[in-house]
């Protein structure tokens, strides 16, 4: 119970603040495809999309870190029903770009992912690797400006022999490079580095792009025309095993199918094993805001100069002080916020004691998180 | 869409008390917690990522499982982050600004002088909580004061008049005085002067509150001794006030004796305890001393430096086990959401009614009128094959809303089945909100 307590004025003693919390996420290829031998890769019976863990995904200590999946428009080239689990990659392409670009036109038709900002029907991407990240990962949302995904474009056996690097590089935490829409704000990805269709000078140009990165969602959206720019993975070398209509000429178990003829000739599962076969290396930094209530908890010059701790006194004296005509003093530990029926609602301890004499005033910053 | 407002005895406020266990068992410096076995990863010798050299805690978040490497943001704390190693861990990093929040790997001093606004400090994860002991052998000790002026040549001038040696017992002192209502076994130093815990040897084992919760349970608190992996003494709070009192030993001339308390609320064990619980000695400290196993020297190795390779290597043949409860409080709203009779017989959901009906009567530029014969489809089960049973009223309820008074939705209950619920029939639905 204090001995006083010492009102609060809310225009003056009470402000609130906020601060952006962010971690530097990174995911190596090297957990992502090959490290645990795919434990920690979890496909399901629907067969829509496969998840990826952090560790063997029977270990309690795993985290779920990203679901992927795959599939085009029904306006695509690939798309055709003799392929396999062809409605089931027509909806689960729908099903994204419904939530994330809504609908546009009279008709109300879905819109399709596109590889620019303007969403005019334009540029469209057809058929796409859809990346979606855990919420643990992501937070309140991935920061603008800090995506970089490095993808293996070399041949299935070697993949990382030659590798193109995208990243958002227009995006700014400002919202300068991003368009807005019912799924949130999304900015490009561009190759910056790596192999890319001619030859690119990375240090003046960022390259083609060749998907998207929803930031509030945390789903990025890649382009299967980003292995297409490569001899090796875009003609023939994308997936493993053998097609009929491999336009490599090959046949047998090896060198295996392109990335078109993946997306149409395998299953979503078998399409995903493939991508996380080429993740190189994904990075990007997160952003939580912690929202805050400071409180200017202000000790006058003339109160709080006494202790009702039991041992403030001995023998009816005050044990801090030497002579009568000393000078009261008291150790502030602890500062309680109380409601205006004086309910203790909240406490505040500080990392040491201070003193507190007639002589001095001290204003203690209570920040309270939320 | 009807709307109904809870009733005045329609949201009751619980509290649901909870009593979680937990048990540590340390053996050669290493401590489990709640007999999980220490993980090695592909890339960290502890998938956990924890890195002190006891290992029984928690990983808060269990955020960076078996990763190793460096990962870290630009400098400028914009664009692409910076990474090293197979498998780079995630780093927190917070940009210096007027709100002044921080990581603790930042002291104050540090905060105030090393960064200027606008600078990345970066943190660490993951934030883990261990058990740990510290031996006090004099508590109340006090190291020689000295005169910084003259010091080194006159040395100390005032001789165990400077800081305290063990400056967590002293704050300790005043809350074991203040438990002297439970037990006088608390008490530093009592008026029949039975003993002065200033000066006997103090083993004190600190349990961080993650693993209890706002109190240890009164009467769960069990404390065991190993020697070789047989049980020589085992000590419980069987009078739930703090006294910790051994129940069974190999020397059972001393059971029923109190070998220490509980600070049940502090999450503290200490022990003082100096009877031999077995007759052949062991290391039990730093150094090369041995000792008959007491209980002041229970929990030896606990991230207290103790190991094989500081005391002496008959260490190894000592184990323990501390088991307790914890107590924790979840507040519990219950909220009864009541479709009585005559109520909540109608859905908007369009297959509520029959296909194929026109929904207009008829529209112009001045009216719109639905159409007002439209039927309800029959959704009546029928138990003959050919037979439609005769139409009643009912709706199948998947979802409950909670709406603020604004009529505002504020939350969802969704039913693990649909309810059937016919016109005549009173449902009352039950939703629990922990808060």
């Amino acid at each position: 119970m204090p001995v006083s307590y010492e009102p609060l004025n809310v225009n003056t003693d009470v402000t609130t603040t906020k601060t952006i919390l962010h971690e530097v996420i990174p995911l190596t290829g090297s957990i992502v495809s090959g490290t645990y031998s795919d434990q920690n890769i979890k496909n399901f019976v629907h067969g829509m999309f496969q998840s990826v863990y952090d560790y063997p995904y029977l270990s309690s200590s795993a985290n779920h870190i990203f679901d992927l999946t795959a599939g085009y428009d029904e306006s695509s080239v690939l798309s055709s029903s003799a392929n396999v689990q062809n409605s089931k990659k027509i909806n689960l392409y729908n099903q994204f770009s419904q939530v994330l670009l809504g609908y546009t036109g009279s008709n109300n038709v879905v819109r399709l992912f596109e590889n620019d900002l303007t969403l005019d029907s334009t540029g469209s991407i057809k058929n796409a690797m859809i990346i979606s990240f855990s919420r643990l990962l992501t937070k309140d949302q991935i920061k603008k400006g800090s995506f970089s995904l490095q993808l293996g474009v070399g041949s299935y056996d070697l993949p990382h022999n030659e590798t193109v690097t995208l990243q958002d590089v227009s995006a700014s935490t400002t919202g300068d490079g991003t368009t807005s829409t019912i799924g949130g704000d999304y900015g490009v990805l561009y190759a910056t580095d790596g192999v890319a269709t001619g030859s690119i000078d990375y240090a003046t140009s960022n390259g083609p792009a060749y998907g998207v990165v929803f930031y509030q969602a945390g789903i990025a959206i890649l382009s299967s025309s980003v292995f297409d720019q490569s001899a090796s993975a875009g003609f023939g070398q994308f997936n493993s095993g053998s097609f009929a209509g491999d336009s490599s000429g090959s046949t047998g178990d090896h060198p295996a199918i392109g990335c078109s003829e993946s997306l149409s000739s395998t299953s979503i599962s078998g399409t995903c094993d493939a991508l996380r076969h080429r993740i190189t290396n994904l990075t990007f930094n997160n952003s939580t805001e912690i929202n805050s209530t400071i409180y200017f908890c202000r000790l006058p010059v003339n109160k709080f100069n006494y202790s009702s701790n039991p041992t403030y006194t001995s023998g009816s004296k005050l044990v801090v002080k030497n002579n009568a005509s000393d000078l009261p003093v008291s150790y502030a530990t602890t500062i309680g916020l109380y409601n205006a029926r004086n309910e203790l609602l909240a406490v505040a301890k500080l990392s040491e004691p201070l003193k507190k004499t007639p002589e001095n005033e001290l204003t203690v910053r209570v920040r309270l998180d939320y | 869409m009807a709307f109904r407002k809870f009733g005045q005895n329609d949201i009751v406020l619980n509290t649901m008390r909870t009593f979680p266990a937990a048990e540590f068992v340390i053996y050669d410096s290493q401590v489990y917690y709640n007999n999980v076995p220490h993980s090695k990863g592909a890339f960290s010798d502890n998938i956990l990522g924890i890195t002190s050299s006891a290992r029984g805690a928690i990983s808060l978040y269990e955020y960076n499982v078996d990763r190793a490497g460096t990962s870290s943001p630009q400098p400028s704390g914009s664009g692409f982050a910076i990474t090293t190693g197979d498998n780079p861990p995630i780093t927190p990093f917070i940009s210096k600004d007027s709100a002044r929040a921080s990581f603790s790997t930042a002291g104050k001093v540090s905060y105030n002088n090393e960064f200027q606004y606008g600078d990345i400090l970066t943190g660490h994860y993951p934030l883990t909580a261990s058990i740990s002991r510290e031996l006090m052998l004099a508590p109340g000790s006090r190291r020689d004061s000295i005169n910084i002026r003259t010091y080194p040549n006159e040395g100390s001038v005032g001789p165990g008049s400077g800081s305290a040696v063990y400056p967590h017992f002293y704050a300790l002192k005043n809350r074991l005085n203040h438990y002297q209502y439970l037990s006088m076994h608390y008490a530093v130093k009592p008026r029949s002067g039975a003993w002065n815990k200033n000066t006997q040897p103090l083993n004190v084992l600190y349990i961080p509150s993650i693993f209890y919760g706002t109190e240890i349970k009164p009467g769960t608190v069990s404390l065991k001794w190993y020697f070789t992996g047989s049980l020589i003494g085992e000590l419980k709070d069987t009078k739930e006030n703090g006294e910790l009192i051994q129940t069974q030993g190999t020397g059972s001339g001393h059971n029923d004796k109190v070998a220490g308390v509980v600070m049940y609320n502090e999450g503290i064990i200490l022990l003082t305890g100096s009877w031999a619980l077995e007759n052949q000695k062991l290391g039990l400290t730093v150094g090369s001393d041995v000792d008959y196993p007491q209980w002041k020297y229970f929990g030896a190795g606990a991230l207290d430096g103790v190991s094989v390779t500081t005391a002496y290597p008959t260490f190894v043949s000592a184990s323990f086990s501390i088991a307790f409860q914890g107590t924790t409080e979840i507040q519990t709203q219950t909220l009864f959401t009541k479709a009585g009779r005559g109520q909540v017989n109608y859905s908007n959901n369009p297959t509520f009614l029959s296909f194929n009906q026109d929904p207009m009567e008829k529209s112009g530029s001045q009216i719109y009128e639905e159409n007002p014969l439209r039927k309800i489809k029959n959704t009546v089960s029928s138990s003959f094959a050919t037979f439609n049973a005769p139409f009643k009223r009912q709706v199948y309820v998947s979802r409950i809303g909670i709406y603020d008074k604004n009529q505002n939705l504020i939350g969802l209950a969704t039913l693990a089945d649909p309810v059937l619920k016919e016109d005549g029939q009173d449902y009352t639905f039950k939703l629990k909100l922990d808060i």
